[in-house]
């Protein structure tokens, strides 16, 4: 059989004619291949399995293709994450996990330059000639060196480079070293977010949580260990995710609750904490989060529950919810109305959308790997995780 | 004084008048820095005092002081900063550099405002705008140009009417707008997917000061449940924390407050002018985004970006 690189081949040729199939070797397009026809036919649908691949194709595409600098590299990366995009437009956590990985691609390549031009750290003792500490004249007005810094970060960054013709090879491995280090920390993501149960959860409560979330399930059997409580888990018919996770949830400090989706209001007079795990936490802090969810936090704020969202830093997503129903998917309605029922499968209309958007203001707190924030934090996190990349995730919708 | 050939304020307002895409802080960092350049104080106490005089004299001297406070005030950090140079003349020079790039790089802080903001508009959304704002003109055009079909409804804006001017120049851009009555907000909100509003200043809560009308939208919205979006360039940042309406340092006493009216018959229609306020406050609660060239932001991101810069 022929290799399954062909279309990839002339895809390559015909969008960009700055980028060549020569960029990229058997090492990288097999697995991007493969990856793309799995995403495609929907046979990976576990949200970290996603990001994990996303993380170690990109790592592919650093070590096993030719770049000469950094601008080059970014366009590689650009390219395969829209391959990628493309294959599964829905699917926010591919966009987050490419602009985090081009974010760390230009932090590497700065810190790295620091380093090789001794003239530009601060730490220079100030001699006769340099008139303030630190740099050059400073620049006047709020925030202007970072705004003005990442406009044309990979610009600088190249003619710099280029002109001191830096050991590539040096910068190659030590960005590999970070994408690996990024890699084992999405790998550690639901056990640090666990780490925070104990601030959260506290002996007798009870907590409500909806749907089958792997991140949620640690972060509540972690605190069982130390701490009983109750938890009553919403069933989320049709696909019964709840019972799933409530399967899961049984242990002896534990005790679990399974009610109907429909019983959410009556129920959360009693309950003192809403857990939730989510899909992807968008850039205003709402969320798009298996649907049910925003039902729940609705009723929870009209009792005046609080709600923790438990997700990882992954899950942040650079774009905004420009439009609600943009990210959701209608999936097979099989479980809502089956296909043997065909006398009423031919009459009426059966939608069965598989997410929620849930407002920032429904949210109380967010939890990630590294504590948890406020939604109005979340802008912050943005900036530390993406900044430089997020006109990637901005434009990709556009075209 | 060494400076007294130069009038600060007579530069500020040839400024403002001689171009119509200036606004008040970057006209008063471009005044300051001019002022500078004339002086030839000796020593840094001198030179220190000199700019603060001038400062004071420019909020005094114009009716908009709010964000022409916040040009002085970036000006005066500036020259803190500054200040460790080993000589006047050193420190002068690098102030008029540092003013000059600002004052120049001003115009591009209004475009990233637009870059940022401009995917918030999309196809076939009807748009609120209050008032005449150059930073959502500029947004807007940037939207035009990405082919984007949208309506913008406008408020005539009392009592100075420059909403009619924003009716004009989005005309002129093709784009199907609509001058609404300032009392018609609550009429036409159902019909709107968003509002946009400039800002005269932002102050440390991530509250904004603009120009009379923005709250009572901003409540209507909320109330609405529409978004909120407020535009602004980071210049116009201020170093204030207003709790109410009148603390605002353009607040008078006598605005509003029943004094009695000379004359048996009084001519409402000019009591209605002289006596009425020109800017109000909305608080952050009731501001959904910020969009400025820092990024788009929540409101509390606002005092961040203000201690990042006054306090290092």
């Amino acid at each position: 059989m022929e290799t399954a690189t062909s279309p990839l081949q002339s895809a390559l040729q015909s969008t960009s004619p700055t980028l060549s199939f020569s960029s990229f070797s058997r090492d990288v397009t097999v697995p991007l291949e493969n990856f793309i026809v799995q995403l495609r036919r929907g046979q990976i649908t576990e949200a970290k399995d996603i990001a994990k691949r996303t993380a170690v194709l990109m790592r592919q595409v650093v070590a096993n293709s030719r770049w000469d600098d950094v601008l080059a590299l970014v366009n590689l990366l650009k390219f395969v994450g829209k391959k990628l995009v493309a294959a599964q437009p829905r699917e926010l956590l591919i966009v987050n996990i490419v602009c985090r990985i081009i974010h760390i691609v230009n932090e590497e390549t700065s810190s790295v330059e620091l380093i090789e031009d001794p003239s530009k750290k601060s730490a220079t003792p100030k001699s006769a000639t340099s008139p303030v500490k630190g740099t050059e004249t400073p620049m006047m007005g709020l925030g202007q060196s970072g705004a003005f810094m990442a406009q044309n970060l990979g610009e600088q960054l190249t003619s710099t480079l280029k002109k001191r013709t830096m050991d590539m090879f040096r910068l190659k491995s030590s960005i590999i070293q970070e994408i690996t280090e990024y890699i084992e920390e999405l790998e550690g993501t639901e056990d640090d977010i666990a780490d925070k149960a104990l601030e959260h959860i506290h002996s007798n409560e009870i907590i409500l949580t909806c749907g089958r979330s792997r991140t949620v399930e640690k972060f509540l059997r972690t605190a069982a260990r130390k701490r009983k409580f109750h938890v009553i888990v919403t069933e989320c018919a049709p696909m019964y995710d709840g019972h799933e996770q409530a399967k899961a949830l049984a242990c002896p400090n534990i005790e679990v609750v399974v009610i109907p989706d429909s019983a959410v209001f009556a129920i959360m007079s009693r309950v003192n904490k809403v857990i939730l795990g989510t899909r992807v936490v968008m850039a205003n802090g709402g969320l798009i989060a298996t649907s049910g969810t925003h039902m729940i936090a609705a009723a929870a704020r009209h009792h005046s529950t609080q709600v923790v969202v438990c997700a990882g830093q992954y899950k942040h997503s650079p774009s905004f919810p420009f439009d609600d129903d943009r990210f959701n998917t209608l999936v097979s309605p099989d479980a809502v109305l089956p296909y043997r029922e065909g006398d009423l499968v031919g009459a009426v209309d059966v939608a069965y959308p598989r997410y929620d958007y849930v407002p920032p203001e429904l949210v109380d707190v967010l939890v990630d790997n590294t504590g948890g924030h406020l939604p109005s934090y979340l802008y912050r996190l943005l900036q530390e995780n993406y900044d430089s990349a997020k006109d990637f995730a901005w434009t990709i919708h556009d075209q | 004084m060494t400076n007294n050939t130069f009038d600060i304020v007579q530069h500020y307002n040839s400024l403002i008048e001689g171009d119509t895409n200036i606004s008040a802080p970057v006209a008063a960092v471009g005044s300051l820095v001019k002022l500078i350049e004339k002086q030839r104080a000796t020593t840094m106490l001198e030179f220190t005092m000199i700019v603060r005089t001038a400062c004071e004299k420019l909020k005094e001297a114009t009716n908009n002081s709010i964000s022409l406070s916040a040009g002085c005030d970036v000006f005066m950090q500036q020259l803190a900063r500054t200040s460790h140079a080993q000589s006047v003349d050193e420190c002068r020079e690098m102030l008029i550099k540092a003013g000059s790039e600002f004052v120049q790089g001003a115009g591009k802080c209004r475009d990233n405002v637009a870059e940022f903001g401009s995917p918030f508009v999309r196809d076939d959304q009807t748009i609120l705008i209050h008032s005449y704002s150059r930073v959502i003109m500029g947004l807007l055009r940037r939207a035009v140009k990405q082919n984007k079909r949208f309506r913008v409804y406008i408020t005539e804006s009392r009592p100075d009417q420059s909403g009619l001017r924003a009716a004009a120049e989005l005309q002129e851009l093709g784009i199907p707008c609509e001058v609404v009555l300032d009392a018609a907000i609550g009429y036409i909100m159902e019909k709107v997917d968003m509002v946009l509003v400039g800002a005269e200043g932002v102050v440390e809560s991530g509250g904004l000061i603009n120009k009379i009308g923005t709250y009572q939208i901003a409540i209507i919205a909320k109330t609405a449940k529409k978004p909120f979006y407020a535009l602004a360039e980071s210049f116009k940042f201020v170093r204030l924390y207003p709790l109410s309406q009148y603390d605002l340092p353009t607040y008078r006493s006598d605005l509003l407050s029943f004094k009695e009216k000379p004359g048996t018959t009084i001519d409402w229609q000019t009591e209605l002018l002289r006596n009425n306020p020109m800017l109000d406050y909305t608080p952050p609660e009731y501001i959904t985004l910020l969009f400025t060239d820092l990024g788009v932001m929540t409101p509390s991101g606002v005092s961040d970006e203000l201690i990042k810069f006054y306090l290092d």
